[in-house]
């Protein structure tokens, strides 16, 4: 089978690519072993959070950024792709409803009430957004993950630009009777149930004070999310907003929905639950890719390849019982490993430690390099945390630094073939 | 200042201590047990768990062997709850001489302990994962016994029979009154206030810390603390316990424990038992050797590596702890250094814990003038009634009949909502790891990656903690699992430790909480 472009891993970083290359008319195929790290993270594009303070305004603090952090994969991204690529996601998924952009982070509550800068937030986090400080209320349904009234603790001691926050915690049962799945997968479903939103709306309403905002845990629906937080905020007549909490996570599988249909109707093609256990190459080019879901292995030829299979979490990379440090399907050269016998991890769990900065270095087109700077392969672009460089969650960088690099392989994919 | 009375003063919260509180306590002795951290944080709760038949033993050290089988006898009638009845392999790999097979039964049958030869295809029946080259099998009556049920079962019988456990309570000094010993200074590391014990006798059942108890009453014990570092694997490679056919040395047994296999041990002379650091060359060691038992072993998840220090006691200097007895001491110190009112146990194994504990309260009787024998060998500590072996689905059948509506806060443990809060009603702490010691809490394969969080806004709201307290405990609880995980970080839980770091670093935010 013959494709445009092939791309590996369907998290943010591939969907990205695969669905700018569909957009402009290319044959793409997407291919993963599994749908990807949407599933575990919020919906939020966070570029660039923390340096290592707050950033209040990153597309003023990138230049300042990427020049300390040369080796930073967005180093390697021409001016301006950042914010187009930030501009881009926003309007090409209008189902999440994305909010805000590069001129100023929002400022969200995460669920024990620590405070997270975000530069795209989905509509149905964005009344979480305490820049101006103000009342919340957080409200808990009874979710083994989600503790309001420890969150709201917490917050309510954040001091943002002196605007201060008054939060508050109140717990409502839902009519859970007889049903054991509490997981908010299962919240999520339950809450499309009209009569459950009735009982909850009951409730809450006379316990809710004027000026009030009100906090849920990240599971107001799944297929049907925009509807149940649009209904809440009219009948409570307050805004409302989710809070992200532990996996997994229900704005993130909203994100991949949304990606995936968008793709799919744009003529792209998914094989989730098909990875890549080997490559065909020749001449310094990759030729196909070949997946072995079953007995029979399938290439998948192509003019280009995109590298999407993230970093450690997700197997893209990986470490060995003798410290030896792999990429997964290329095996290719990769940067920023600890020397032989070094440690690879420091003993204080908050310290950042040698691997984590590990991926394969990229060319200016995002192709792999070797240690003398040139592309392993001529049509193999990579994206997402496969790439060197990057600490994503002290930086608060993770689907920043996927959305970017994954459009910024297809942009020299496109501008390759042009 | 706060003082208290009693007779008999236990100095030490392990399975040694524990045992000796119980065995006074039931004896009618009025007992104060004191540990400077939580029950069984020191040595008890660091060990593989095994359970010893004395086979290990039985060629080098048949003393010890001799000990340990008469022990494993008493305890499976007495602790059954707390011991999995596994059974034990000893096998010759390609690197054992088989003809050391003739000498291990030869040793077992003068010390006493069981064993029979099975044809190798037969245990390579029993355990597919061993070495296919595996020459020669033994049996041996070896199990694996859960330390912390088996401390805590030992306090809460002391209890019922009117002990006092005071945990977090440091010795500062042992009184004295001329040559006797009178009781002890002790030091609440939670709220920071002193209180005297008067003791008319003083038990040192500290272990590796019995040196450095012994020296407050200025008298010299030679404890001298051997580390061994140990591997919790994610899955149980083997469901018997399994050792190399040969003399006792590193990496040489793999003990199946709850849900994990643990792999062990290295013997180190150490300076001091509170500084036990593991290297990678001991842990590539550990690797290696589990390799020759179980092909493969490296490709396994490794879920965590910590160290213990025995408690070895010797009359002179030795620079090879391997050669020191795995046998205990007893030493009075009255005939011994003309200090009355304190005893000393130290050296052992946690299998003999009992006897131990049996022989240092006759001891402490002798110096009270008090003629009451032991009970502890007929007894059966509380929960083990019924004579029944804990079994893997223990807690799976006791839950398994009934349709569950209950949170399960530790998926890994299955720790319901329930028994989380009950836990921590009763232990009324504020520090999660004593929770983790009671109830497994953050034990299995996320090392707490999704338990932490819960755990913690349950304890906030249990324990009435504010934020800052809350964080605090939420902190070093992260803290104290990566000590154990980073060492030993590869393969699949170098995936899980990402998604456990991205939990708490990216989506929660931790580092940037209050405390």
């Amino acid at each position: 089978m013959t494709y445009d472009t092939v791309v590996i891993g369907a998290g943010v970083a591939g969907l990205t690519a695969a669905l700018r290359l569909a957009d402009e008319g290319k044959r793409v195929l997407v291919t993963a072993k599994g749908v990807g790290s949407t599933h575990l993270a919020p919906a939020t594009i966070d570029v660039l959070g923390f340096d290592p303070g707050p950033v209040a305004r990153p597309a003023e603090a990138l230049p300042a950024f990427t020049a300390a952090n040369p080796e930073h994969p967005y180093a390697r991204l021409q001016p301006g792709l950042i914010a187009a690529s930030v501009e881009w996601f926003k309007e090409r998924l209008p189902a999440i409803g994305y909010q805000g952009g590069m001129e100023e982070n929002f400022l969200l509550p995460t669920a024990v009430g620590a405070v997270k800068p975000s530069a795209l937030v989905p509509e149905t986090m964005a009344a979480g957004d305490l820049r101006a400080g103000g009342q919340c209320v957080f409200v808990g349904l009874g979710l083994k993950d989600f503790y309001p009234a420890y969150l709201a603790e917490n917050l309510a001691e954040a001091r943002l630009d002196g605007h201060a926050v008054s939060a508050r915690a109140i717990e409502v049962s839902l009519p859970l009777a007889g049903r054991p799945d509490r997981s908010s997968a299962g919240f999520a479903r339950l809450l499309e149930e009209r009569s459950v939103r009735d009982a909850l709306v009951r409730e809450l309403t006379p316990k809710l004070e004027q000026d009030e905002r009100v906090g849920f845990p990240a599971v107001l629906g799944l297929a049907r999310a925009g509807e149940v937080w649009r209904e809440l905020e009219a009948r409570l007549a307050r805004p409302v907003f989710e809070v992200a909490t532990l996996p997994p996570s229900l704005s993130g599988i909203r994100l991949y929905n949304a990606m995936s249909s968008a793709l799919r109707e744009a003529g792209g093609r998914m094989h989730v639950g098909e990875p890549v256990v080997r490559a065909e190459t020749s001449g310094g080019r990759v030729e196909a890719v070949i997946t072995q879901p079953t007995a029979r292995a399938t290439a998948y030829r192509a003019d280009s390849f995109v590298l999407a299979t993230g970093g450690f979490a997700s197997g893209g990379l990986q470490v060995d019982s003798y410290g030896e440090v792999s990429e997964s399907v290329f095996d290719l050269p990769l940067v920023d490993t600890p020397p032989p016998g070094g440690s690879r991890f420091l003993p204080d769990y908050f310290a950042e430690h040698p691997l984590n900065r590990v991926g394969v270095a990229v060319d200016d087109r995002l192709r792999p390099m070797t240690a003398d700077g040139r592309p392993v392969y001529q049509n193999l672009h990579a994206s997402g945390a496969t790439v060197a460089g990057a600490c994503p969650w002290h930086e608060a960088s993770g689907n920043g630094l996927s959305l970017a690099t994954g459009y910024a392989a297809a942009a020299a994919i496109l501008e390759g073939a042009s | 200042m706060a003082s208290l009375q009693t007779e008999a003063l236990v100095i030490g919260g392990g399975s040694t201590g524990a045992g000796v509180a119980r065995d006074a306590a039931m004896r009618g002795l009025r007992t104060v047990l004191v540990e400077r951290k939580d029950l069984a944080d020191g040595t008890t709760g660091r060990f593989h768990g095994l359970l010893h038949s004395g086979g290990r033993y039985a060629v080098k050290d048949p003393d010890a062997a001799k000990e340990c089988i008469a022990e494993n006898v008493i305890l499976r009638q007495t602790a059954s709850d707390c011991i999995e009845d596994t059974g034990g392999l000893f096998v010759c790999t390609p690197w054992d001489d088989p003809a050391f097979g003739d000498e291990f039964v030869a040793g077992c049958r003068a010390t006493g302990v069981p064993v029979e030869e099975i044809r190798a295809a037969e245990a390579l029946r029993r355990e597919p994962r061993l070495h296919p080259d595996t020459s020669r099998a033994f049996t041996v009556p070896d199990a694996a016994i859960d330390a912390w049920k088996l401390v805590w079962g030992c306090a809460r019988s002391a209890e019922e029979h009117g002990a006092r456990i005071l945990l977090y309570h440091r010795v500062l000094e042992l009184e004295r009154d001329g040559r006797k010993v009178t009781g002890a200074l002790v030091h609440n590391e939670l709220t920071g206030e002193e209180l005297r014990i008067h003791a008319d006798v003083v038990i040192n059942a500290a272990g590796a810390w019995a040196g450095q108890i012994a020296e407050l009453a200025g008298c010299r014990v030679n404890v001298l603390p051997g580390k061994g570092i140990m591997i919790a694997m994610n899955h149980r490679l083997v469901n018997t316990v399994v050792n190399r056919c040969k003399m006792p040395a590193d990496g040489d047994i793999i003990v199946p424990i709850r849900t994990v296999c643990v792999v062990g041990t290295t013997d180190t002379r150490v300076a001091d038992p509170d500084e036990l650091e593991v290297t990678q060359s001991e842990i590539g060691e550990m690797l290696d050797e589990g390799e020759k038992l179980v092909p493969g072993f490296r490709e396994a998840r490794a879920l965590r590596v910590w160290a213990g220090a025995r408690p070895l006691f010797s009359l002179e200097e030795v620079s090879d702890t391997r050669e020191v007895t795995r046998s205990h001491a007893l030493l009075d110190h009255r005939e011994r250094d003309g200090v009355e009112g304190l005893v000393t146990i130290t050296g052992g194994k946690t299998t003999t814990f009992r006897l131990m504990a049996e022989v240092a309260v006759d001891a402490a009787c002798e110096q009270l003038g008090v003629d009451r024998s032991s009970r502890t060998a007929e007894e059966p500590l509380p929960g083990s009634d019924d004579g029944r072996f804990y079994f893997l689905g223990s807690r799976l059948r006791a839950r398994e009949p009934v349709p569950q509506t209950d949170e399960i806060i530790c998926e890994c443990e299955l720790i319901t909502r329930e028994r989380l809060e009950e836990a921590m009603r009763r232990r009324g702490t504020a520090n999660l790891d004593d929770i983790r010691r009671t109830v497994r809490l953050g034990m299995g394969p996320c090392q707490g990656g999704f338990c932490t969080y819960r755990a913690t806004g349950i304890l906030h709201a249990v324990e009435r903690l504010d934020h800052r307290a809350a964080n605090a405990s939420l902190i070093s609880f992260l803290q104290e699992r990566w000590k154990g995980v980073h060492p030993i970080l590869y393969g699949d839980q170098a995936r899980q430790a990402w998604l456990d770091d991205w939990i708490f670093q990216g989506l929660l935010g931790v580092q940037h909480l209050p405390t």
